[in-house]
């Protein structure tokens, strides 16, 4: 059965009434319904990856947008700072 | 979990996009610790893109004053430098170039891209009223 028929077949079951047997006698449902779990899953992650995003950069100080760097161990703000510091020597 | 990875290498490209040529120049360096720092604020409405550099030792310090030409010992050395060779000292002409900035003190340089006239007048006010202060 194709997932077409398939829904064909589950519109019809859910106004004649049969959907439950339809649930428990079709073997590819539980397939059908983890492949939907895992798409609307994927979507939510990458919906809360962009609004981490952006509070993070809404969280960030105003005095700069980006930064950019090739070590760790220094904050974004601190390299900000030294920006500003050696325009001020 | 596969479309997460697929759109985050997506992703990645557009980050290394917005490095500028100078940071990637830099950053591939072992001794120098680089950072771009986009957009820093000089007033309300004016902002540019500034690359750092600093030497890690002695020896990373003096290779750059040597590529830079950068004299002295102490103090800092300021001037206008072409985009593409920094290095090249040229007058105020209303074309894309960076103000370089080299603290001995620091072992740093501070490159910061000016596009308009705006942001050259804007580079000063922030110097001229910071030292103020």
């Amino acid at each position: 059965m194709t997932e077409n028929e398939f829904d064909k077949l589950w519109q019809q079951a859910e106004v004649e009434g049969y959907s439950q047997r339809l649930v428990a006698e079709y073997p590819g449902w539980r397939r059908k319904q983890q492949r939907t779990i895992s798409m609307v899953a994927a979507s939510l992650a990458v919906v809360v990856l962009v609004v981490l995003v952006l509070v993070a950069q809404l969280q960030q100080p105003q005095d700069f947008e980006k930064v950019y760097c090739n070590r760790v161990g220094t904050t974004d703000a601190q390299w900000a700072s030294l920006a500003a510091e050696i325009l001020m020597e | 979990m596969k479309r997460l990875l697929v759109i985050l290498m997506l992703l990645l490209p557009v980050a290394a996009m917005a490095q500028s040529e100078l940071y990637k120049q830099y950053a591939s360096q072992e001794d120098l610790a680089v950072a771009q720092v986009s957009g820093f604020k000089l007033n309300e409405t004016v902002r540019v893109d500034v690359v750092l550099v600093v030497a890690d030792n002695e020896a990373a310090w003096n290779r750059l004053k040597e590529e830079l030409d950068i004299r002295g010992e102490e103090g800092v050395n300021s001037w206008l430098g072409e985009l593409k060779q920094p290095v090249k000292r040229v007058k105020w002409n209303g074309k894309t170039l960076l103000r370089v900035i080299a603290s001995h003190a620091r072992r740093t340089v501070g490159f910061y891209r000016i596009d308009n006239e705006e942001q050259y007048d804007a580079l000063l006010d922030y110097q001229l009223n910071k030292m103020k202060k």
